[in-house]
């Protein structure tokens, strides 16, 4: 079938995914990391015609894309296995960790328990989207300075929740950050070092003691 | 206890180094906040296939036949593999009996466990999988495979396996056996415990269990699986690519040199990912099936009971003590449920820490149909140091002492109290632990005491655990530019190796970390490493980082700085051995808790963890290792069990939100302090720090538990149910 993009009538879905999974292989070599050996990033499904599909036009990471996928497709499997965007895990795949967290609309929602199809006008933001390249965020560079990602696993997703946080609450206290943060579960059980993070990103002096700094 | 010193014995010279002790972000910290890092189920080959696992719904049962026709008829299917088509020993899985297992064991072992087994011993056990176009296609093939099942009867519990009329999991019975097939519990035993029993003043006995505990990593297990030509390339979320390597090998009967493990990220380990696992091997297997690559991914119930926890164990103890608190006797009857393959030792630590003339200490493992038990963070300690440190804070409560200076008075200042430490500093770790949380203030001489339906109360426990040394490798090149490259095997599975690494790299180069380029976590490009288990990383591959430094400073020196395009090289895989001592790390936890004894509630409202671990080679990641292992262990203690129905057989609690492990709400707010020494071994006396933080929690919260409502608990998890029982 000769699938034309909506937006871009003069592509088919072929050569669209062609050129973006050329881009993105492009954008890892330069990187000129280690991780740049690790295959990744091309999409490594797409639609099955012979299963309900539909045509979806988001915003990810605020490039507006039309993107047809299978009725069945959660937005986790979308965002990782079709537009190659991995930062965001899949913890559990039953809305129980948080570790695909991501935003819509602003808003933090479990990316395992919405489906794609749901997504049509809809403005999502992954880890990706939160520095897009550029330098890192103040979340992120308090992240990196309290140590808080041991495995890093659920790492994007309580970066997600942290944001969404600091956006309707500029200056949480420790109280508002477990609280906004208890759907984001982390098996290093490091949790005192998140809370810092978000409370010093905040502007807000380091609540837990952890020491050792 | 108003007089706080130090114990002599740690007071050892320590001059600041350059590098080496200073808080210092993961090298690798801006990829893990930024979604770049990539880790296994990230990666994505052409042309590969999805794989899904075909597991037992029943907790013992015989295969009388697999009807696959009508899977492989699905369209998009590209292989299926059961134990009729695919009989391949795991040899990791099973017959390890807590050692590493070689070809004679392998050849000898009766109690073999394959990558799909028949008869079938516990619900989740791999009956067929599927490798097909999508993993929907995979899923549905699933459903398409008929299994004629011959059901067989069960046992759960680890004593009610030894009763004589208790279905046989191994025609040769159910106590585990070891790897020469033996049927024999662990044991140790000292002077004469019935002799004491008979004389000594005060003689008492206790049982206390805890229970299975899921490692339940964030990354749910995953594997990818490529063949190019006869080499393997596997992509796996592995503790140690070199063991992987060889254990993979070793089971598909090839050269270690055809395949390759790849692990640059991976989400967490804590125990269960040290070797190869079942899923890599079904992965590998399906792959050269299908001739395609293959990605595996198991869901978070199939990790929760395809991959092995923490075993529960129950103990029965038996203490005699003398008027002044000085024992006299310790015995241990202990019972591990090891599932039906003996994965590891079924071991149960914590008599050694206590001076004691006499000690019998004797602990069977023991088949059951549960999910397999092996490795879990400290894998035999937490279970112990519950156990024996809620026993003995329960005596120095009958003799009216305080359970600190008991502690003190009774603790083992050499191992078994017949082998000098390197150096010990437990009762400093304790020492500094009580002033830090203000114990005479906090601690009840009455237990019970508050007033109101809210009682705080505070309680303590202390440890040691191994710090061994041994062979690890590691390379360092240099080029014309003075850019240092390190070359080790190992993976991060979150403590922060490779950051570690590179530090001490740095240090013994003289030269700035940003000098130094780390490549790790694949078997092409690095040298064997002793792998991420048993807190073994720093000690082991670190030295052999500091070893490989030396060789090429002396290079250095000889040849002059490279020029052009030349590289120096140098390699070292060094094996120290300690001579007539023993080598521990050891620590004091401090716990205050708040119980709501309307409710049942506890909440964690102070708490202190002070341990040597040698040398800090980066505050900033240990601290992180002490206060998320303890939070960890709040999890083991008040919540964490994979409850089975006793009439059915079935895992019931498989998953986050029914293990129910730690939150942020959940979590305390944990005081790290470091008794620091260099005891001249190691990487700069670097001691272990993984495994530590977990060891204490379940004890001393049991133990502030008691301070606060004046009654025991015995069985972990302290769940509010609990809680209100012994109350009531």
């Amino acid at each position: 079938m000769n699938e034309k993009l909506p937006d871009s009538p003069d592509w088919t879905r072929r050569e669209f995914l062609a050129g973006t999974s050329a881009a993105l292989v492009v954008a890892a070599a330069a990187a000129g990391t280690l991780e740049a050996q690790t295959p990744g990033a091309a999409p490594a499904i797409v639609v099955d015609p012979a299963v309900p599909h539909s045509t979806i036009r988001l915003t990810v990471n605020g490039v507006a894309r039309d993107v047809e996928v299978e009725d069945r497709w959660t937005l986790a499997e979308l965002l990782r296995d079709r537009l190659g965007l991995t930062g965001t895990k899949i913890g559990c795949d039953r809305g129980e960790c948080g570790a695909c967290t991501v935003l819509v609309d602003d808003q933090p929602v479990y990316s395992c328990s919405n489906l794609a199809a749901w997504m049509d006008g809809r403005r999502v933001m992954t880890v990706e989207g939160l520095s897009n390249g550029g330098p890192l965020t103040p979340l992120q560079q308090a992240f990196v300075e309290h140590d808080a990602a041991q495995c890093g696993f659920c790492t994007s997703g309580q970066l997600m929740s942290a944001t969404a946080l600091l956006k309707r609450n500029p200056r949480p206290s420790a109280a508002d950050v477990k609280s906004a943060l208890a759907g984001n579960l982390c098996r290093c059980g490091n949790y005192n070092r998140y809370v810092d993070s978000v409370v010093a990103a905040g502007g807000g002096v380091r609540s837990s003691a952890g020491g050792g700094q | 206890m108003s007089t706080l010193v130090a114990g002599p014995q740690s007071q050892v010279a320590m001059p600041a180094l350059n590098t080496v002790g200073h808080s210092t972000p993961r090298i690798d910290a801006v990829e893990r906040v930024t979604g770049r890092a990539k880790y296994t189920n990230d990666v994505q080959l052409p042309g590969m296939l999805y794989a899904k696992v075909l597991r037992s719904p029943h907790p013992h049962a015989r295969i009388r036949s697999i009807d696959t026709t009508r899977a492989q008829a699905l369209p998009g299917v590209k292989a299926i593999l059961t134990h009729e088509t695919t009989p391949v020993v795991w040899g990791a899985g099973g017959i390890a009996g807590g050692q590493q297992y070689n070809d004679e064991v392998k050849k000898i072992t009766k109690h073999r466990r394959y990558a799909f087994n028949n008869p079938v011993r516990f619900v989740g056990e791999p009956v067929a999988a599927v490798a097909a176009e999508n993993r929907h296609i995979a899923e549905e093939a699933l459903r398409l495979i008929t299994v004629d099942y011959e059901i067989l009867p069960f046992v759960l519990e680890p004593e009610a396996a030894l009763e004589p009329d208790a279905p046989k999991i191994w025609p040769e019975g159910n106590i585990a056996v070891n790897n020469r097939n033996e049927p024999l519990p662990i044991t140790q035993t000292r002077g004469d415990v019935h002799a004491a029993f008979a004389t000594a003043p005060h003689v008492f006995e206790d049982r206390y269990s805890t229970s299975f505990v899921h490692n339940a990593q964030m990354e749910p297990r995953s594997a990818v699986a490529h063949w190019d030509g006869d080499k393997l390339t596997l992509y796996t979320p592995t503790g140690g690519i070199s063991n992987c390597q060889h254990d993979m090998a070793r089971d598909l009967g090839i050269a270690d040199e055809k395949v390759r493990v790849v692990c640059h990220y991976m989400g967490g380990n804590f125990g269960n990912k040290n070797q190869n696992q079942d899923g890599d091997l079904i992965t590998a297997m399906l792959a050269k099936a299908a001739g395609a690559p293959v990605k595996l991914e198991f869901s978070r119930k199939e990790d929760f009971i395809g991959m092995h926890g923490r075993w529960p164990t129950v103990q029965y103890y038996k203490v005699a003590v003398d008027n002044d608190g000085t024992l006299q006797a310790v015995q241990l009857r202990g019972y591990s449920g090891m599932g039906p393959y003996r994965k590891n030792s079924g071991a149960i630590g914590g008599i050694e820490l206590y001076r004691c003339p006499n000690v019998d200490h004797v602990v069977t493992p023991v088949y059951t149909n549960r999910t397999v038990s092996a490795n879990f963070r400290g894998p035999e300690f937490p279970q112990g140091f519950f156990g024996i440190q809620s026993m003995m804070d329960d005596v120095a409560w009958k003799l009216n002492m305080d359970p600190v200076e008991f502690g003190v008075k009774n603790m083992s200042r050499m191992f078994r109290d017949e082998v000098p430490f390197t150096n010990f500093t437990l009762e400093e770790c304790i020492r500094r632990g009580a002033e830090l949380f203000d114990w005479t203030q906090r601690w009840r001489p009455r237990p019970g005491a508050d007033a109101g339906p809210i009682k705080r109360g505070a309680g303590f426990s202390y440890m040691l655990f191994r710090s061994g040394l041994g062979m690890s490798s590691a390379v360092v090149q240099v080029d014309a530019n003075a850019k240092y490259t390190l070359f080790v095997g190992v993976t991060d599975v979150g403590a922060g190796a490779k950051t570690t690494m590179g530090l001490i790299a740095a240090e013994a180069l003289g030269v700035p970390l940003s000098q130094v380029t780390v490549v790790w976590g694949d078997t092409d490009r690095c040298p064997y490493s002793v792998g991420e288990s048993g807190s073994r990383t720093t000690i082991m591959t670190g030295y052999a980082v500091m070893e490989a430094v030396r060789d090429l400073k002396q290079q250095l020196a000889e040849k002059g700085m490279p020029t052009g395009s030349q590289t120096l090289v140098a390699k070292a895989s060094p094996s120290p051995r300690l001579e007539g001592k023993v080598r521990n790390a050891f620590g004091a936890h401090f716990v205050e808790v708040e119980v709501d004894t309307e409710l049942g509630h506890v909440r964690l409202t102070k708490y202190v963890a002070v341990h040597d671990c040698g040398r800090i080679m980066n505050p900033l990641t240990a601290t992180s290792q002490i206060l998320g292992a303890a939070t960890m262990g709040v999890g083991m203690a008040l919540h964490e069990n994979l409850v089975y129905d006793q009439k059915s057989g079935q895992p019931l609690s498989a998953g986050f939100y029914y293990d129910r492990i730690p939150t942020h709400l959940d979590a305390p707010t944990v005081e790290v302090s470091f008794v620091e020494n260099d005891d001249g071994y190691g990487a700069y006396g670097a001691k272990a720090i993984g495994e530590s933080g977990i060891i204490l929690s379940p004890g001393a919260i049991n133990n502030a538990i008691f301070n606060a409502i004046g009654k025991r608990l015995k069985e972990l998890p302290i769940t509010r149910d609990k809680i209100l029982g012994v109350l009531a």
